[in-house]
């Protein structure tokens, strides 16, 4: 039923891209006289009988591949019909035909549209590269996936997961954290003065940035075999931890920290500069300096299936007759995360200029369900809970920041969310993946975003705020089963902590806490731009 | 003759109904159904009191944010479910010296209920909520000393489930899920 309608709506699409392309001014207008040509990068082709080459140029700015090197490589048929003025490439009893000066090729019997037209340069027919994932994967018997991004084309059932980083820089440590996509294991090791990441596959499709040498804890970073990432340690290198692989999505997330030599005298930590990945989750800010509003990356395309933040939804926790958690001088939970979540409402609409809703305003107290509903029914991309804890013991302190945890029927839950998926494709081009969970469960289908949303969190309010015990935790959380978006609850401190009540009743901490929030939002909406995603079409 | 073998017939096939009847409503019945005693886990401690069993108990540690286990002497019971209520009320009781209890003052148990699947319901009394001084730690710390007294002394039990007055709650103080029974998480046994 899915595959049928998602059929349709291919056709559908198609058919809007056929009549775009006609309407639109057609690149063979210009002719082959205005053809401008410059040698392009060449495209590494993996398969399970090695690693080639095919060249590539440019042409109008346009990636071209010579029809020959592709009839090479993937034993193609090509004919040349100059009474039909076609150019036929054969693949068993496939035909894909195309036409000199025109973008629209008949991958059999179906239209397919490619952003340059068949073009003839020195005796040979040269086609844009979207021609090998659009008219030529259609009719191939094995799998061709070609990664525009890192000009990699494989070729077959190989396992070629992309493998990005970004660093965290403190004046102590490097953080680099691994996004593999799709998930795939990786360990990390330590070889005299390198560190290697080796990943369980094929080959990797590996992007990773140059690596802030300027600490002198890590000096250089990149591929060296297939398989393995190779880190060079510099003299400042003392040891190195891994945080176990988490799930990000489709994707595996590890963190490697290098960690170094301790130093008597405090070193004033230099700004990261143009090293650091800009707008890294955690991208380090210099401590004292007051940030100014962060500002947004590349604004998301009109009709983009890239996800981001618009709409947050601010949780005060309780409220009405449920007053939370009293303190010993007089503090009620209810007032004092209600006067904490108006604050962070404004830092963030007046900072990053997302739309923040609140749950409740005055005070009255709202279900669980009726909670989750505000953040369901506006579509928000985020749901923060606030609330001040409480312990038996008076001395107990510190920040604990909250994700659902599943038990036996959340992950019966969770496997549902992942298995019932449906891939369609969305106006504008790219896909769009969309799941079916129990609405009582929702969470289970988030819960990749909202613990790195945590993570982010737990980061922010040590550097930004100050606060030295901040604890990651999962619980069956009541409020936060039934939210459809990355979701966390954030005990700000203990009310039952004599000191931390009085902390927690003052505007420098409640401006320094919403300060910490909202860089940790703004570093999340980073994450989620900047994270790989499911490929569009190229 | 051919009407006696038709009534013959009518017979066998009532007597099937009824015996298929039977087996479903003894397969698909009620989960409520308590289950007759059974063997407890927990062994009796010495045959001179054979009328008390050492079983581990849950209360507060050190730090405020995790339950540390005592093993305490608990009344015998004939049976889970039996079982189920002495251990429950010893752990709405006082702590030990130098520890401190989870469970909010004046709780009392009303009563349990054991299903085929393992999911212990335990009825406590409105206390529990009406006493109860707030905050996700302590709402854990109080729902996981109940759900892990009862599974770590009694393997039978693989989830709890607890009830307040008889009647499924959300939550107890609007932190923790309750509508589904817990299963034990050891990452709050600190000890």
């Amino acid at each position: 039923m899915t595959h049928r309608c998602t059929r349709r709506i291919t056709y559908a699409l198609g058919l809007l891209l056929v009549a775009a392309t006609a309407l639109g001014p057609p690149d063979a207008l210009l002719g082959p006289a205005t053809v401008l040509l410059a040698q392009g990068g060449p495209i590494t082709v993996l398969s399970r009988d090695g690693r080639r080459t095919l060249p590539a140029v440019d042409v109008q700015n346009h990636q071209m591949v010579g029809l020959d090197d592709l009839a090479t490589l993937f034993q193609l048929q090509v004919r040349e019909d100059a009474a039909a003025r076609a150019v036929t490439a054969s693949y068993k009893n496939q035909t894909i035909v195309l036409t000199p000066d025109q973008s629209l090729v008949s991958a059999s019997g179906r239209l397919v549209s490619l952003p340059a037209p068949l073009t003839r340069r020195s005796n040979r027919w040269l086609v844009p590269v979207e021609f090998i994932s659009r008219a030529l994967a259609p009719i191939y018997d094995v799998k061709l996936d070609f990664r525009p991004q890192s000009r990699l084309l494989v070729v077959g059932d190989l396992r070629v997961p992309r493998v990005t980083a970004q660093y965290d820089e403190s004046p102590s440590s490097i953080r680099v954290t691994f996004q593999i996509t799709p998930r795939t294991t990786a360990t990390v090791t330590q070889e005299q003065n390198r560190l290697l990441l080796h990943v369980e596959a094929d080959a990797l499709d590996a992007s990773i940035p140059p690596a802030p040498s300027q600490q002198g804890l890590l000096t250089g970073i990149r591929a060296t075999d297939p398989t393995t990432i190779q880190m060079d340690l510099g003299q400042r290198f003392n040891s190195f931890r891994t945080s176990p692989a988490t799930s990000s999505g489709a994707a595996s997330v590890l963190t490697v920290e290098l960690l170094a030599v301790p130093v008597e005298s405090t070193v004033a930590p230099t700004p990261p500069g143009g090293v650091t990945t800009p707008g890294a989750p955690g991208a380090p800010t210099a401590p004292g300096v007051a940030t100014g509003p962060v500002p947004p990356t590349d604004l998301p395309a009109f009709g983009s299936s890239r996800p981001t933040i618009r709409t947050i939804v601010i949780d005060p926790g309780h409220g009405g007759d449920d007053a939370g958690v009293k303190g010993p001088r007089g503090a009620v939970e209810k007032d004092v995360v209600l006067a904490i979540a108006r604050r962070l409402k404004g830092v963030i609409e007046g900072r990053l200029g997302m739309r923040v809703l609140l749950t409740h305003q005055d005070g009255k107290l709202i279900g669980a369900d009726a909670r989750a509903s505000i953040a369901n029914n506006n579509k928000a991309d985020l749901f923060i809970s606030l609330h001040a804890n409480g312990s038996p013991r008076p001395t107990t302190r510190g920040v604990t920041i909250f994700t659902l945890g599943l038990d036996r029927f959340g992950e019966d839950a969770r496997r549902q969310s992942r298995a019932d998926r449906a891939v369609l494709p969305v106006f504008g081009g790219g896909t769009r993946e969309i799941s079916l969970v129990e609405w009582e469960l929702a969470q289970a289908a988030h819960l990749d975003g909202s613990n790195a949303f945590a993570g982010i969190i737990e980061q922010r309010l040590r550097a930004t705020a100050g606060l030295p015990t901040v604890t990651l935790q999962r619980a069956p959380m009541r409020n936060l089963a039934g939210v459809n978006m990355p979701a966390v609850l954030v005990e700000l401190g203990y009310l039952s902590n004599p000191d931390e009540e009085q902390q927690m009743r003052s505007a420098d901490f409640q401006n320094s806490v919403a300060l910490a929030l909202t860089e940790a939002v703004s570093a999340f909406r980073d994450h989620l731009e900047l994270s790989p995603q499911v490929a569009p079409a190229p | 003759m051919k009407s006696m073998s038709r009534t013959f017939g009518l017979y066998i096939g009532l007597a099937a109904m009824l015996g298929i009847g039977l087996i479903l409503l003894l397969v698909l019945g009620p989960r409520w159904l308590v289950t007759p005693p059974e063997e407890t886990a927990a062994a009796p401690a010495t045959a001179a009191d054979a009328r008390k069993i050492r079983a581990r108990l849950f209360y507060v540690d050190e730090q405020g944010t995790g339950l540390t286990s005592v093993e305490r002497e608990v009344l015998y019971g004939e049976g889970t479910v039996e079982q189920a209520k002495r251990i429950i009320e010893a752990q709405l009781g006082a702590a030990p010296e130098s520890l401190a209890s989870a469970i909010p003052a004046g709780t009392r148990l009303r009563t349990v209920f054991f299903t085929k699947a393992g999911d212990m319901y335990v009825d406590l009394s409105a206390e529990l909520r009406q006493n109860h001084p707030g905050g996700t730690t302590n709402e854990i710390l109080t729902v996981y000393a109940i759900v892990s007294a009862l599974t770590t002394n009694l393997p039978a039990i693989t989830s709890v489930q607890i009830l307040i007055d008889g009647k499924e709650v959300d939550s107890l103080a609007g932190h923790l899920d309750l509508r589904r029974p817990i299963e034990q998480d050891l990452k709050w046994i600190t000890n």
